[in-house]
């Protein structure tokens, strides 16, 4: 009954939210402008610089920056949102558990972001037609480990948001830009001469590790061999950052409900 | 000066000036990093790095971001203000709203120049460490004071581009926060920011080649870098006169959107 419960309510957010997406073909045209134009002028850069054989960095990069946006925007505001809108107090009300919207929160955004994503790799390639060599089953484990992983990182942040008010925002726009810097989105970090400190802080992003396995896979052909330490740390990384949100998001309920803030809406 | 003030407010009410102004600017700084790391990485594998270079991409990586950071504010001013009912009251008064939405940008100039310049020298020290490099930037009183006389006419155009797209967002009831996006990410690929604008394919070159903000950029490359080509008051004129045209366009654009909006209510329309 409880694994029933949990599945339906995986699936009625997950419906919602590609529904959300897919009923308004707009959506990808709001989405796209980001991820494309910097990967266009992050490719032309490279191009200028006389290094087109990297152009793939930057689309890949795009392709991934698409995944990132809507974690950070689409996941980790949206309790945040649910909550000024009202929605929240009904999930904590009803008996949906919190871990199967989230789950399914995810799953929604993975396909809702799909289209765009996949537009960015269209055009990038048919504009710069970099040149790759894939080991398609490493580079497909590698891509949905990374967004496993990524998005429990939103649904672990997702807790923190929920009690912040307008400040999200700003924390959102903070985070953004450094992450896909620090994690190299763009450019093969470990190339940069970071001090140990950051490097360990860029490390425990899962963007960082997903970026440098993606490329190894998808433009040097490394198999699943090559890259097993990647594989491993991402598998790790989602499952403690899923485990993780869980127990944030259970006590951050907990103090919303004491203190009374969980139901606080802006209009 | 109240419409600024509120602006001002809006982005540093809910914290003190000092954190609000660093969350504004580390993102900044890690976006012109990753466009000298973009070059960096490419100029080493092709050997023809080139500090002259970098300082190019410095400089027109933070002043794109400085652009597009305070001429959608007008348009933000009135989704968010739709939302919270500040438009609406706006509205009602008599030939309020352009002024309004005017101190607005100003407030957002002020903060954007702060954080883009803040963003230019991070990410200068960083890159330098970074990359082990020297940065032929020449600081001096005077080659400052020229930035800034850069940054001050360079608002002509951008408020200027901020009510063209307001004449848009006036009418908008969904998605006008993806403007933002899409101006950045233009005047990231057409203003020159990054890599010259010849690269485009013409005419996209042409026009690029001819908009204020590429001139802007310009000047402000000629004022900041040792030995860059060009001149300055050359640059700024065009820049000047470039800006002039936006904000006439934008104003006219606006003052029919807003006439049109009256007649036909749409103000209170919202989206749910």
């Amino acid at each position: 009954m409880r694994a029933s419960l949990w599945l339906r309510t995986a699936y009625a957010r997950m419906w919602v939210r590609t529904k959300s997406i897919y009923g308004e073909p707009l959506w990808v045209v709001v989405t796209i402008g980001f991820p494309l134009f910097t990967s266009m002028a992050l490719s032309l850069l490279y191009k200028s610089s006389n290094a087109s054989q990297f152009t793939g960095f930057a689309i890949l990069g795009g392709v991934m920056i698409s995944f990132w946006g809507n974690v950070l925007w689409s996941m980790a505001s949206q309790f945040m949102w649910d909550k000024q809108a009202g929605l929240f107090e009904v999930y904590i009300t009803s008996p949906a558990p919190i871990s199967a919207i989230l789950v399914g929160m995810s799953l929604g955004g993975v396909l809702g972001t799909a289209p765009s994503a996949a537009l960015v790799a269209l055009i990038g390639w048919a504009l710069f037609n970099p040149a790759i060599s894939p080991a398609w089953p490493a580079v497909l484990v590698v891509f949905t480990l990374t967004l496993a992983s990524l998005y429990a990182m939103g649904m672990a942040l997702s807790s923190l948001y929920l009690v912040y008010g307008r400040e999200a925002d700003s924390i959102n726009e903070a985070l953004h830009e450094p992450v896909s810097f620090l994690s190299g989105v763009y450019f093969p970090q470990q190339m940069l001469n970071f001090p140990a400190a950051v490097q360990i802080a860029a490390s425990l992003i899962p963007l960082t590790i997903g970026m440098d396995a993606l490329r190894r896979t998808l433009f040097s052909g490394e198999g699943l061999q090559q890259i097993s330490f990647h594989i491993g740390v991402l598998a790790l990384m989602a499952a403690v950052l899923l485990v993780l949100s869980q127990k944030m998001l259970k006590l951050l309920e907990e103090r919303g409900r004491r203190a009374g803030t969980i139901s606080v809406r802006i209009r | 000066m109240a419409s600024a003030w509120a602006g001002w407010q809006r982005d540093f009410g809910w914290t003190n000036p000092i954190a609000g102004l660093s969350l504004k600017t580390i993102g900044p700084i890690a976006s012109v990093l990753t466009a000298s790391t973009v070059y960096w990485l490419g100029s080493s594998a092709a050997r023809s790095f080139d500090p002259t270079n970098l300082a190019y991409i410095l400089v027109g990586a933070a002043l794109y971001a400085h652009v597009a950071a305070y001429s959608w504010v007008p348009s933000l001013a009135i989704t968010e203000g739709k939302w919270s009912n500040v438009f609406t009251q706006v509205y009602i008064s008599p030939k309020s709203s352009p002024p309004y939405l005017a101190g607005r940008c100003l407030a957002s100039f002020a903060t954007s120049a702060i954080t883009s310049g803040g963003s230019l020298v991070g990410a200068s020290v960083i890159s330098i460490y970074l990359f082990n490099t020297g940065l032929p930037f020449v600081l001096t009183p005077v080659s400052i004071g020229l930035l800034v006389v850069a940054l001050v006419v360079n608002i002509f155009a951008s408020m200027g581009l901020g009510f063209l797209l307001s004449a848009y967002t006036i009418f908008a009831t969904k998605f006008e926060w993806a403007l933002p996006v899409y101006v950045s990410g233009l005047l990231m690929v057409f203003s020159g920011a990054l890599f010259p604008v010849t690269l485009l394919p013409w005419p996209v070159s042409a026009v690029a080649d001819v908009l204020p903000f590429t001139e802007f950029i310009r000047a402000a490359r000629v004022a900041l870098i040792a030995g860059y080509p060009g001149s300055f008051w050359y640059y700024l004129g065009l820049s000047f006169v470039g800006g002039l045209v936006f904000l006439v366009l934008g104003l006219a654009a606006y003052a029919a959107a807003e006439h049109r909006a009256r007649r036909l209510g749409v103000v209170d329309r919202k989206a749910v």
